[in-house]
């Protein structure tokens, strides 16, 4: 069950966060989305188009809210070299591996429709996705192992970075940041007031 | 705060301050010895700085790069370990089961891994009840499973949660028996030697992404304080780098960097506890202590196999100790003639916080676009559970260093890790029993996410130089000053989770090494 959009930061303005909750979600409440690119340090105009269509299929937002970005933090990530601790290690360093993988969109797109992944329709895209998923996409320069790992990481980072955001989570039905006062009724179809 | 000067020969110094590093630290210093805990990571007051999110706690989590090869590759990072002062623990979930002796008989009744080379009765269960009793364990009165313990949980269980009502349901169905499971985080205030009291656990589920009230013991509310209060010295933000040795190769300083600067610290005994990556890999770049070649051998990970599930109940994932319920009977599954495998498994409930969920998701069912969108809106119905089985030994699983070089300028570790035979047999095993309870508790949508928890066994100890590189004590075979502390040790990675274990062969390290007088 969603909450209706606002759920979150009306309940960041409540007692029942703690401070350092709330400047955890409201930082990234605030933060402006740099849909231009203009900040960006690592993806080059290019890539941010083309991410900026692959996340679009890959995460359709609604439409009628402010939209979460998730290119900039992998961007910001990317261009510091931070890692998650681990990478597979048929996959180069993370930088090498989104360089390759996007290029490697561009290349079975090219191959198989004659034309860049952004100028494809929604089916064709959807097509290439799943082909790269599969690690069957032709054309590309990744072997289908690379593929497959590539975009699992992938999805998986921008995921993570969707469902960060309060407004994905009021949409999920999730408002465990209210983390001040204790949660008492916790079994099967059990709400706090806070919950409802 | 007591504090010594590099200069200072200190009569030990500890590597690290998780599960094996802390309560030795909290023993020595208690016995008079003037000894300093270098970590890694950074000391953060989680009253004030830790948030409940997960993505602002990914500071606890170990995200230096480590290359993950084989068929079966470990996650590392949030799925595996931690850093900061308390290591692992401040992000674990507290899950304490102790080992049942045959998991420490592997060879002598499966003629796999190998023996512990020690008494479980005298050497393991004797800590087992001091640390129940002093990290404030909550448990049940009588738990079904394993040796008639000499004194009960100092605290009832805590309260079961969604998962934990819907595994009793699916459980009792089956004839699975079951029991509210042990956790290291306080059902009630709890007084605490050297720290005071301590808050009982507020039902948050976030467990995982450290504890904001102190309710859950890791090492920085128990240990850490009590080391501190007799007099041992932390220092945060000291990654250890090298060794200083005479010409015995005894060691005589451990060598750190701390914001930029080299750091030499003069010592009699070193303990390294940095976990069973880091303590192979410092030992493999220093060349140290492997005339038996068993440096970064003998990778163990535990088959963690998960169910997901979706009920058609609200069951809120975020909310209660996440691992409420247990069962054990799948201890020994061959002995019913079910199973042919070596060892066995037990099985838990699981909550789970969202963002770990939705990424599970990602990777385990590759679901996006318009499946993804609607598999994230049912988040409050999903509930799991999940195996931590005993996962063997084998040529083909262990640590090297790469020739790919960090921020440091240290040689990445690249681990393998294949399912044998065992673990194969084990997970198919699990899986069906565990389709079963979910759809006996009216589970939809059901899907399996094969994983494997925690890195073990990369330092072993056993009785001969020859096939491990520590003593039943920890005591390194060839440089008598150097001692190991933490998961790497184990011989065999057990049936259960394995906190509870590494701090008990901790606290008995300390008092064998007192005992000796060295
Ligand atoms: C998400 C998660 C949940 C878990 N849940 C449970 C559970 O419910 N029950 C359970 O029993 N276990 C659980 N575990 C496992 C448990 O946390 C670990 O097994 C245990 O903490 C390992 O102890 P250790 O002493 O080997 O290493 P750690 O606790 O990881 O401590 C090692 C320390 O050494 C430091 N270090 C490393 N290298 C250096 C260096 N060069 N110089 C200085 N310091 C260094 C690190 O920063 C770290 O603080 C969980 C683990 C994870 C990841
Ligand atoms: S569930 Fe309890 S022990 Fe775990 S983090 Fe929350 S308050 Fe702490």
């Amino acid at each position: 069950m969603a909450y209706p959009l606002g759920t979150v930061r009306t309940l960041l303005d409540t007692d029942h966060v703690t401070p350092a909750t709330r400047q955890a979600l409201q930082e990234r409440l605030d933060k402006q989305p740099d849909w231009q690119g203009l900040t960006l340090r690592f993806f080059t105009p290019d890539e941010a188009e083309l991410l900026k269509q692959l996340t679009a299929r890959l995460l359709p937002q609604p439409a009628d809210r402010e939209q979460i970005d998730v290119i900039n933090p992998v961007d910001h990530r990317l261009a510091h070299n931070e890692s998650d601790g681990w990478r597979y290690d048929v996959l180069p360093a993370d930088p090498d591996a989104w360089r390759m993988g996007l290029t490697a969109f561009q290349e079975a797109a090219q191959a198989q429709f004659g034309k860049p992944f952004t100028q494809l329709d929604s089916p064709q895209q959807d097509q290439l996705i799943g082909q790269m998923q599969q690690g069957t996409a032709t054309g590309a320069s990744l072997t289908a192992l690379q593929s497959k790992h590539f975009f699992e990481d992938m999805l998986a980072e921008l995921v993570s970075l969707y469902v960060s955001h309060p407004l994905a989570q009021e949409e999920m039905g999730y408002v465990g940041m209210a983390d001040k006062p204790r949660w008492d009724r916790i079994g099967l179809n059990e709400l706090e007031e806070r919950e409802k | 705060m007591t504090t010594y000067s590099t200069n200072d020969t200190v009569d030990a110094v500890v590597i690290g301050t998780g599960a094996g590093g802390a309560p030795l630290l909290a023993r020595l210093a208690m016995a008079g010895l003037r000894v300093v805990a270098l970590e890694a990571g950074a000391e953060k007051d989680p009253k004030t700085e830790y948030a409940t999110d997960e993505r602002a706690q990914e500071f606890l989590f170990w995200n230096d790069e480590r290359l993950s090869a084989g068929e079966n590759p470990l996650a590392f990072g949030s799925n595996n370990s931690g850093t900061g002062v308390g290591g692992s623990t401040l992000h674990y979930t507290a899950y304490t089961p102790r080992a049942q002796p045959d998991d420490m008989q592997m060879r002598t009744e499966f003629g796999v891994a190998a023996d512990w080379p020690m008494d479980y009765h005298t050497d393991i269960e004797p800590y087992y009840d001091e640390l129940e009793h002093f990290l404030g364990i909550s448990g049940p009165s009588d738990y079904p499973w394993g040796p008639k313990r000499k004194r009960n949980y100092p605290l009832p269980p805590l309260p079961l949660n969604g998962a934990a009502q819907l595994m009793q349901r699916g459980c009792a169905e089956l004839g699975i028996r079951t029991s509210p499971a042990a956790n290291a985080a306080l059902s009630g205030r709890y007084y605490q030697e050297g720290v005071g009291w301590r808050e009982a656990c507020t039902n948050r589920g976030f467990c995982q992404a450290g504890c904001s009230i102190g309710a859950k013991a890791s090492m920085d509310v128990t240990f850490i304080p009590l080391a501190r209060a007799h007099g041992a010295e932390v220092r945060a933000n000291a990654f250890v780098t090298t060794f200083d040795r005479d010409t015995q190769g005894r060691i005589t300083a451990v060598v750190y960097v701390q914001d930029g600067q080299t750091y030499r610290q003069k010592c009699r005994n070193v303990f390294l506890c940095a976990g069973a990556v880091e303590t192979p890999r410092l030992l493999l770049i220093n060349e140290l202590a492997n005339s038996s070649g068993q440096v970064g051998r003998n990778v163990m990970a535990h088959p963690g196999l998960q169910i997901w599930g979706e009920f058609d109940e609200d069951v809120r994932p975020y909310k209660g100790i996440p691992g409420g319920l247990i069962s054990e009977d799948t201890h020994r599954p061959f002995a019913g003639g079910s199973a042919d495998f070596a060892g066995g498994y037990l099985l838990q409930s699981i909550g789970v916080m969202p963002v770990t969920y939705m990424k599970q998701l990602a990777r385990g069912r590759g679901l996006w676009g318009p499946a993804l969108m609607e598999a994230m809106s049912r988040y409050n119905h999903v509930a799991g559970i999940n195996i931590l089985g005993d996962g063997l030994p084998y040529d083909h699983n262990y640590l090297e260093l790469s020739d790919e070089l960090d921020a440091r300028g240290l040689p990445k570790p690249r681990v393998y890790h294949t399912d044998g035979d065992n673990e194969k047999k084990m997970n198919a095993h699990a899986e069906v029993i565990m389709r079963n309870i979910w759809s006996a508790a009216g589970a939809k949508n059901v899907w399996a996410f094969p994983r494997a928890a925690h890195i073990i066994g990369t330092c072993r100890m056993g009785h001969s130089p020859d096939e491990a590189v520590v003593n039943a004590n920890g005591q390194s075979f060839d440089i008598p000053n150097l001692y190991i502390s933490d998961n790497s040790t184990f011989p065999s990675s057990l049936s259960v989770n394995p906190a509870l274990t590494i701090m008990a062969l901790a606290l008995r390290t300390a008092d064998r090494f007192l005992k000796s007088g060295e």
